[in-house]
């Protein structure tokens, strides 16, 4: 059972120059993530969550305050650490399922029996049985996304950054993926930092939900989600709690549109 | 209209275009001194047939020699230009510039240093085929998907990882497109070669027969490397098509 | 900014080894660019080689000439094979197989039934010109929008209507990327043919410097054919970003 890591996200902000000058993502964004915790960031279009994620995953250095993973300051993509799943599954398509599911190990130098086996192991419980030989081609968009979040699993990282792995799927596998999503978490105890807009998935998923405010992004609010697995969505604690994201929410989306003139 | 369709139409044409070329020939509507019966055309290549193996082969060797140099050239430098974007901006205009120069103008002088013969015509197949090779495979290496590319270095893949894993197996479709092409300007630059400062091989036995008003062994030897032409890009597509099941 | 700065330097580097390289190897063979000046001025007085001038008006008629056939042709062809879709389906295919073969092996029976004369150069420009405009026009038609020319009947435009005011705009750009790559085509093939064998022409005035071993005069001749080329090239990208502009 891999046990979480903490993630300590410590006064951190990013710039990023554009043409008419330099543009701040994110401005003095702190943020404790505890061991084994899922935690989603929540916050509308631009307000940088997908570049607190970056940071997190060691793809892009902050401009100020520092970032602890384990307590140790993180210095470039750690994947002994960190694994991440973006909204574009980037399947390598030469590659088959299970080739793909195998690349972070062959990075790794694991050997390629080792590796198939792994990759067999991480593709059955999916669904994935009897496509581990098929090209990302061939492949549904669920599916494929799917066999990025293994890819990342191989891994075996206590740590995993998802930036809306299910933005690009339909209304329906986005809902499947969400259960099955819940039901790796309570299989391991991995930490999961989740980025998302949506707030049904927040709620759904998470232990605690960080909202961020419109650019330059901000840690808003951060609530505990105490609804027990299953989650009943009409359930009144779950209504109450959509309602109360919802009106910090909307403040901060009509914000980010006014910005966006 | 089905497949077989189309390619009974294609041989009907090709046929009856044949048997026409022929009666106009025999009929006197066509001076056979300057456009040769089909008939006298295959009399001509059986006659000549011990000889242009010989110089099938001769072109053949120039052609790959040359063409060997130009994607051992060209593949390295198209990766480079196509992965650095300030490398691109700066000496892809020269490399474009120097693609739209007739290289033709070259050969006398390549013909000067190099003399007559095989190494002037395989430098000038090379000439020939470096730059689709070198434009290819930098617009191929340009367009990588960034997703795979970010998704290996959040894996921890080193520099030499990512070339290695992600961007040549990547590159591979415009590797081979480029290497189609690049055999049909090899031949050019070869035949040209040939045709300019040579004293073997296709390109010379055609200029040779040009200028000797010996048309039916002209159109022969045309005939010849218009086939081998057309089997050895047709073999390169067949090439691409297996490699890229992934595609 | 730094970009231009750069690009100058691989330009004054390159002159440079090319310079360094030129003299400290045979002058006879090669020539570095501080003799091209003096070489060009030899060229242009008509010293030792025929007059410049009157070849370059030769060549310039015979790509003129080449290149308004190759439209033309090109043109017709393509149209035909576009728009009559099952001639389309039977002949493409056979052109695309042409196109396989290095254009060159045709100038040799170019040479035998023209002869030497300007027809030879003309024709072979004709041929290499004529299927960069074949390919466009085939090209261009297949990506007119289906939608377009579904909208447009459906409001009543007739057939000539339809290919004036909706193929061809849509066509427009491609079509003029075509119309470019065949003038260089052309240009390519007819100093090609007048280099192969000829009487007249600049291609024929490079092969008489050549011949001579006045090397200096040769690489002043061949860097004044490739600036030309360039040059047209450059007015011809110009005119194809306009037509862009306009038409998208």
């Amino acid at each position: 059972m891999i046990t979480g890591a903490p993630i300590v996200v410590d006064g951190v902000s990013k710039r990023y120059e554009t043409p008419s000058g330099p543009v701040a993502a994110v401005e003095s964004v702190s943020l404790t993530v505890r061991p084994g915790e899922f935690i989603s960031l929540l916050g509308p279009s631009g307000c940088g969550k997908s570049t607190v994620l970056g940071m997190v995953g060691g793809l892009l250095r902050p401009d100020t305050g520092r970032i602890l993973i384990d307590a140790l300051p993180i210095a470039g993509p750690n994947p002994k650490k960190v694994a991440l799943v973006f909204q574009d599954p980037g399947l390598f398509p030469w590659r088959t399922a299970l080739d793909n599911v195998g690349f972070g190990l062959e990075l790794a130098g694991v050997a390629a029996a080792r590796r198939r086996e792994i990759a067999l192991g991480l593709l059955e419980p999916m669904g994935l049985k009897g496509f581990e030989a098929k090209y990302p081609r061939e492949l549904s968009g669920g599916m494929r996304q799917r066999v990025a979040i293994a890819r990342a699993l191989a891994l075996d990282t206590p740590i995993l950054l998802m930036d809306e792995p299910f933005g690009a799927l339909d209304e329906q596998t986005r809902l499947l993926m969400g259960e099955w999503l819940v039901d790796i978490r309570r299989r391991t105890s991995r930490t999961i930092v989740f980025v998302t807009h949506s707030l049904y998935e927040a709620i759904a998923l998470s232990d605690r939900i960080a909202v961020m405010t419109a650019r330059p992004g901000r840690i808003k609010d951060v609530l505990e989600v105490t609804l027990p697995y299953p989650r009943v969505l009409d359930a009144p604690e779950a209504v109450d709690l959509h309602a109360k994201l919802w009106a910090q929410l909307r403040e901060e989306s009509l914000r980010a549109m006014d910005g966006q003139q | 209209m089905g497949r077989l369709r189309v390619l009974g139409w294609q041989a009907l044409s090709v046929g009856a275009a044949l048997l026409a070329w022929e009666a106009a020939v025999r009929v006197g509507l066509l001076d056979a001194a300057f456009i040769p019966a089909p008939s006298a055309v295959l009399r001509a290549l059986a006659a000549t047939a011990a000889d242009t193996l010989p110089r099938l082969g001769d072109t053949l060797v120039k052609t790959l020699l040359g063409y060997a140099l130009a994607v051992g050239v060209g593949v390295p430098a198209g990766l480079v230009l196509g992965s650095r974007p300030v490398a691109h901006a700066v000496a892809m205009p020269y490399v474009v510039a120097l693609y739209g120069i007739p290289k033709i103008l070259i050969l006398p002088w390549i013909a000067l240093i190099f003399g007559i013969g095989l190494s002037t015509a395989a430098l000038s197949a090379a000439v020939f085929a470096v730059f689709p090779v070198v434009v290819l495979i930098a617009a191929g290496t340009r367009d990588v998907d960034p997703a795979i590319v970010t998704v290996a270095v959040s894996m921890g893949a080193s520099r030499a990882q990512i070339a290695r894993k992600v961007l040549l197996p990547a590159v591979v479709p415009s590797v081979l497109t480029a290497m189609r092409v690049a055999m049909v300007f090899a031949m050019l630059g070869a035949l040209l070669a040939e045709m300019l400062a040579g004293n073997r091989g296709m390109g010379f036995q055609m200029q040779r027969m040009a200028l000797a008003f010996r048309a039916p062994e002209l159109f022969a030897a045309t005939a010849i490397v218009s086939v081998l032409s057309i089997s050895a890009v047709l073999f390169l597509e067949h090439l691409n098509e297996r490699l890229g099941r992934w595609r | 900014m730094r970009i231009w700065l750069w690009r100058a330097l691989v330009l004054l580097g390159a002159l440079a080894l090319w310079e360094a390289a030129a003299r400290m190897l045979n002058p006879i063979l090669y020539v570095g660019p501080s003799r091209l000046p003096a070489a060009l001025g030899r060229v242009l007085a008509t010293r030792d080689l025929p007059p410049l001038a009157d070849h370059v008006w030769i060549t310039l008629g015979e790509i003129a000439a080449a290149y308004v056939l190759a439209v033309a042709g090109g043109l017709w062809v393509g149209f035909l094979l576009g728009l009559r879709k099952t001639l389309g389906r039977i002949y493409e295919p056979l052109l695309a197989a042409l196109y396989a073969v290095p254009s060159v092996v045709w100038y040799p029976s170019l040479m035998l039934f023209f002869g030497l004369g300007p027809a030879s150069k003309i024709a072979f420009g004709v041929l290499l010109g004529f299927f960069p405009v074949t390919l466009a026009v085939l090209a261009g038609i297949r990506q007119v929008p289906a939608t377009l020319v579904t909208v447009a009947t459906s409001m009543g435009a007739g057939p000539w209507t339809l290919f004036r005011k909706v193929m061809l705009p849509a066509m427009a750009s491609t079509l003029v990327g075509g119309l470019r790559t065949g003038l260089a085509l052309s240009v390519v093939g007819v100093l090609v043919g007048e280099l192969l064998g000829a009487r007249s022409g600049l291609g024929y005035l490079i092969n008489y410097a050549y011949g001579l071993m006045m090397t200096a005069e040769y690489a002043a001749l061949v860097v004044l054919v490739a600036a030309a080329v360039l040059l047209l090239d450059g007015a011809g990208s110009l005119a194809e970003a306009r037509v862009k502009r306009w038409a998208d």
